[in-house]
């Protein structure tokens, strides 16, 4: 669906991605694993084009990703905000449904699903962590992109929220949404995702389905497992 | 080019915007204590200039032929409206800066520049928000006009207008002005420091204009101070307009640019110097576009219509040199009562002012200081009177032609009004705050 190829980012003397490239398939959970400063924030934030790449490019169906191919394309949600503190999550979620022209036919389904009727009248910026991971989410479904780009969508979330966040973002790739999730619990990755992009120290140190890194791991010398835990491990 | 189901959805969007901007003003702090301080400003201002108004006027046991020389756009609007002069310079920016930094700050606008807009539209729709949150503050000053009313003194309508135009203007200098520096920095407080140094740069320099003259006086000519009192005298000068309006529009584009945060800084810099350079040029072409009008009704602005008359009918460029240092109160009086006035008149008038000091203090004893040089079609004469009547006659002895004679319709008279201010204190101390409270408490309620 799309390709990110070479991408390269320095803030200074620090290189933060250095050339990351990767493919989206459509309809996939493409789960981005990396430990805390591993880049994936860095490597979000430039995929979503709020944060200028210094090199590198990235390609939809073979052309080049201009701005407004992306904006059709791409739909970033990033991690650690309180946008519209003031605002209900009612009004937030009409707000970016009428502004961007999402997908208003979804909206109480989202709800339901995310379990936001309870929040509708409370501002944003009194939600709790994991209750705004929840609003912010809700958006994110509701957005009319075909790609969704999450960073850390489980942060915050108690076990069954993000069991439940996991069984909602699978529901939805199963409808045809394409999911890159930024993940750095490995466990949430494991349960949600079709295939993982490793990524350390700004890097990719693999790229592929469970099986796929497995044998890759051993092939490099490590222990044969199926647990994405020790696969990381082993590649990283 | 969009198709029409694009261009609606644009229209769409932008209105979303329009009104989240709303939203997100009415909810912040800083919009309702701007708004609570209106009032009270007003009011101080207000009731100040109606007391002074009444006691010239023969209140108290003044003489009632010293009001018969002030008009109302002196007495009254130009020190009511300075309060939003002030509150354009000191509260505004600190709004403003709130809803542009805002979004930077909360990270909402990392998910708004996701949508294909351009970032000058999303920068216009605060930009109107803005500035209706400016005429709803301009209430308060329109309440100061209805007490007027209320009193019976006079309003002349276009010269009313003409000081309100002057502050909405202001208003706009002050909105892209913040909206700049609240997209340059990283932090509210340093978009305040750098505000407010822009504001203190334009009073340094005035000063030096005053002191050095020349060049420095064209230039302070376009400070906001400079041209708010230019409309405060029920002058509207159409390069005032345009410079106005390109400032805005450049300060506006600058917060553009640097909103768009997936943008190398690097090429933001480089548009920012074109932007520069593009303003630069445009606001130089519109200080040579020489229209104006002057909408006060005792004609501050303008020789009498028999003087415009006459003074028409001369085509020889007129030369005028004086021989007096810019911070000399002579200078300030011939510009005033006299060029500002011809130079709206004779489009071929040349001034030159020559000085080797900037206070005159010590010229006084050199063989020329204090004369005043005009050449009409190559006659020369002096003159030392820094007055209107003496300027024209000077003119006319020049060219040869017969001074008009004086009408005495053409004579204001002014509008005296010996009255205090009753009820203001209650309306701009009393009814405003409550009615700003009231508001706030209702609005914030129904948002939430």
């Amino acid at each position: 669906m799309f390709q990110a190829r070479n991408l390269t980012k320095r803030y200074g003397r620090l290189t933060a991605l250095s050339d990351v490239s990767f493919s989206v398939r459509p309809g996939e959970v493409l789960g981005l694993i990396g430990p805390n400063g591993s880049g994936k924030t860095t490597l979000f934030e430039c995929l979503g084009g709020v944060l200028p790449l210094d090199a590198g490019s990235l390609e939809h169906d073979g052309q080049p990703l201009t701005d407004r191919v992306r904006a059709s394309t791409l739909f970033y949600l990033p991690d650690s905000i309180v946008p519209w503190p003031a605002q209900p999550v009612r009004w937030a979620l009409d707000f970016t449904l009428g502004f961007f022209g999402g997908r208003t036919f979804l909206r109480d389904e989202v709800v339901q699903r995310l379990d936001l009727q309870p929040l509708l009248d409370t501002t944003i910026g009194v939600l709790s962590k994991g209750q705004r991971k929840r609003a912010l989410l809700a958006i994110g479904l509701l957005m009319p992109q075909p790609v969704l780009l999450a960073d850390e969508p489980f942060d915050g979330l108690d076990l069954r929220q993000s069991r439940d966040v996991a069984q909602t973002l699978r529901a939805y790739a199963a409808a045809g949404r394409t999911m890159v999730l930024s993940i750095h619990q490995i466990k949430d990755a494991a349960r949600v995702c079709d295939r993982f992009v490793l990524l350390s120290g700004g890097s990719i140190r693999g790229e592929g389905t469970l099986d796929q890194l497995a044998s890759l791991a051993a092939a490099r010398g490590g222990a044969a497992t199926d647990d994405l835990e020790e696969v990381f491990l082993a590649l990283t | 080019m969009p198709s029409r189901e694009e261009q609606t959805s644009a229209v769409f969007s932008f209105s979303w915007l329009v009104v989240k901007e709303y939203r997100e003003l009415v909810s912040s702090r800083a919009w309702w204590v701007f708004l609570l301080a209106m009032g009270p400003l007003v009011g101080v201002t207000f009731i100040s200039a109606v007391r002074t108004y009444g006691e010239a006027s023969g209140l108290n046991g003044t003489a009632v032929g010293v009001g018969e020389a002030f008009s109302p756009l002196i007495g009254i609007w130009a020190p009511t409206f300075s309060a939003c002069e002030v509150a354009a310079v000191f509260l505004l920016p600190f709004v403003a800066i709130r809803l542009v930094a805002g979004d930077r700050q909360s990270g909402a606008l990392k998910i708004e520049m996701q949508h294909p807009m351009p970032t000058f539209a999303r920068v216009a729709a605060k930009a109107i928000v803005l500035l209706a949150g400016w005429f709803v503050a301009s209430l308060a000053p329109l309440a100061a006009v209805l007490l007027w009313k209320s009193y019976g003194g006079s309003i002349y309508w276009p010269e009313l207008a003409t000081v309100m135009l002057g502050h909405v203007l202001n208003a706009g200098l002050a909105i892209s002005l913040s909206a700049a520096t609240a997209s340059l920095t990283e932090h509210p407080s340093t978009a305040a420091i750098l505000t407010l140094s822009v504001t203190v740069g334009t009073w340094i320099l005035e000063f030096i204009a005053a002191v050095q003259g020349g060049i420095w006086e064209r230039v302070a000519g376009y400070t906001p101070p400079a041209m708010v009192a230019a409309f405060q005298h029920g002058l509207i000068r159409l390069d005032v307009i345009l410079i106005a309006l390109a400032l805005v529009i450049a300060g506006l584009g600058l917060a553009a640019v640097w909103l768009r945060l997936g943008v190398p800084v690097r090429r933001r810099v480089q548009e920012s110097i074109a932007l520069g350079a593009l303003a630069t040029g445009v606001v130089f072409a519109c200080a040579f576009v020489s229209p104006s009008w002057d909408t006060s009704e005792s004609r501050t602005n303008s020789f009498t219509e028999s003087d415009e008359e006459t003074l028409s009918r001369i085509h020889a460029p007129l030369r005028i040199d004086v021989h007096l240092a810019p911070e000399d109160p002579r200078r300030a009086d011939l510009d005033r009562k006299a060029i500002a006035k011809l130079r709206r008149v004779l489009p071929k008038v040349q001034v030159q002012y020559i000085s080797s000091t900037s206070i005159g203090l010590f010229e006084q004893t050199a063989p020329h200081y204090g004369e005043i040089w005009y050449e009409l079609g190559g006659r020369r004469e002096m003159s030392r009177a820094t007055t209107a009547e003496s300027a024209l006659e000077t003119i006319y002895d020049l060219a040869g032609v017969k001074p008009p004679l004086e009408k005495d319709d053409e004579i204001f008279r002014g509008h005296p009004l010996a009255v205090a201010p009753k009820g203001a204190a209650v309306v701009f101390y009393g009814i405003w705050p409550a009615l700003v409270v009231a508001s706030a408490w209702l609005v914030r309620r129904r948002q939430a």
